[in-house]
């Protein structure tokens, strides 16, 4: 891989703020919700200690993946406007430092929560990080307009990987949820690859706008989202979660159905115009935290 | 050059006090999680 040009001086050293800008911190405050989510449903709680430990450890696996998907895309990252101004394309970092802390965080939050909560949850955090860094970054991203698709399995894990920490097994509603997540990830993506298209393009990356373009891609959000909806409302009818959650799966899928289909219905082609997209997207994240936090407080309830 | 030099102690610095706290901060988590595991009530 060729190096990037550095515009700073060498012999200066990384200012700490930028290792945590490599980690992705907005990324990760979703990914340690939805892991919280998954530990806090599970039957039998651990102590405080050891359910803190659990969080942190999926954080950290979090922030080791934003760490090493920086360091491979450094020069990707270099040639999109959202994208120019993180640590490596901006030469604010050295390559090598990137990759030896994505390497040491990773290392480090497995082998934690293996001795912290169990080896089952530290074998689910270690796929999700090879998934992500190898199948998704490396392999999928660059090559096939379903990179989302397949790659989204990587940001489902966190849920079922906090319910493993605080069982040691794994069962139906913790598998419901990776596929909430699975299922919701391609819409929200696509949502935002929608109006940042003219970025992904020049960095040549086949995101599917670029690939398929404007209509097919609006088309696969709407047919997306429907087995999404019926994901998110199948734990009421199937015993693991009560009506307060399900009725309101319920609204919130339907909002989110609506907003797709206001998505699919907008021929917008510029940035500019693309309301639709742009509210999509913004639910999108809002939709998982309320979904997530309705069927923690449903659980509680019960 | 002296203002490089500076900038280079101020982040070394900066990065060491860091450095310090996280792993006063992990030994903390290890002495809680050691408790937590060894079922030892505080």
């Amino acid at each position: 891989m060729p190096a990037i040009e550095m515009t700073n001086p060498a012999a200066l050293p990384a200012d700490w703020r930028d290792f945590v800008a490599l980690t992705k911190p907005r990324v990760m405050s979703l990914v340690v919700f939805t892991g919280l989510a998954g530990l806090l449903l599970a039957p039998e709680l651990p102590p405080f200690a050891l359910g803190f430990t659990a969080i942190l450890c999926i954080a950290l696996g979090a922030g080791a993946c934003g760490a090493l998907n920086q360091w491979y895309e450094a020069e990707i990252d270099a040639k999109m406007r959202r994208t120019a101004k993180r640590p490596l394309p901006a030469g604010r970092m050295d390559r090598q430092s990137a990759l030896h802390f994505g390497v040491g965080l990773a290392f480090f939050s497995v082998i934690l929560m293996g001795l912290a909560t169990n080896w089952l949850a530290a074998i689910f955090l270690t796929a999700s990080i090879l998934f992500y860094v190898l199948v998704y970054t490396v392999w999928l991203k660059p090559r096939t307009a379903q990179n989302i698709v397949i790659g989204g399995a990587a940001g489902a894990f966190p849920p079922l990987i906090g319910w493993v920490a605080a069982t040691g097994h794994v069962s139906a509603l913790p598998l419901l949820l990776f596929a909430i997540i699975f299922l919701w990830t391609p819409p929200h993506f696509w949502a935002l690859s929608l109006f940042v298209r003219s970025d992904y393009a020049a960095a040549g990356i086949p995101m599917l706008p670029v690939v398929a373009g404007f209509e097919s891609t609006r088309r696969q959000i709407f047919l997306y989202s429907l087995p999404m909806a019926a994901a998110a409302v199948a734990p009421w009818p199937l015993g693991l979660a009560g009506p307060v959650y399900g009725l309101s799966a319920a609204v919130l899928s339907f909002v989110f159905l609506v907003l797709a289909g206001r998505v699919l219905a907008s021929r917008a082609t510029e940035p500019a115009q693309m309301d639709a997209e742009k509210h999509l997207f913004a639910y999108s994240v809002f939709y998982l935290f309320a979904l997530f936090t309705v069927l923690v407080a449903d659980q509680w309830i019960h | 050059m002296p203002k490089l030099e500076d900038e280079i102690i101020r982040r070394q610095r900066e990065r060491a006090r860091i450095t310090a706290l996280l792993l006063g901060a992990f030994v903390i988590l290890l002495f809680f999680i050691t408790l937590a595991k060894t079922g030892i009530n505080w």
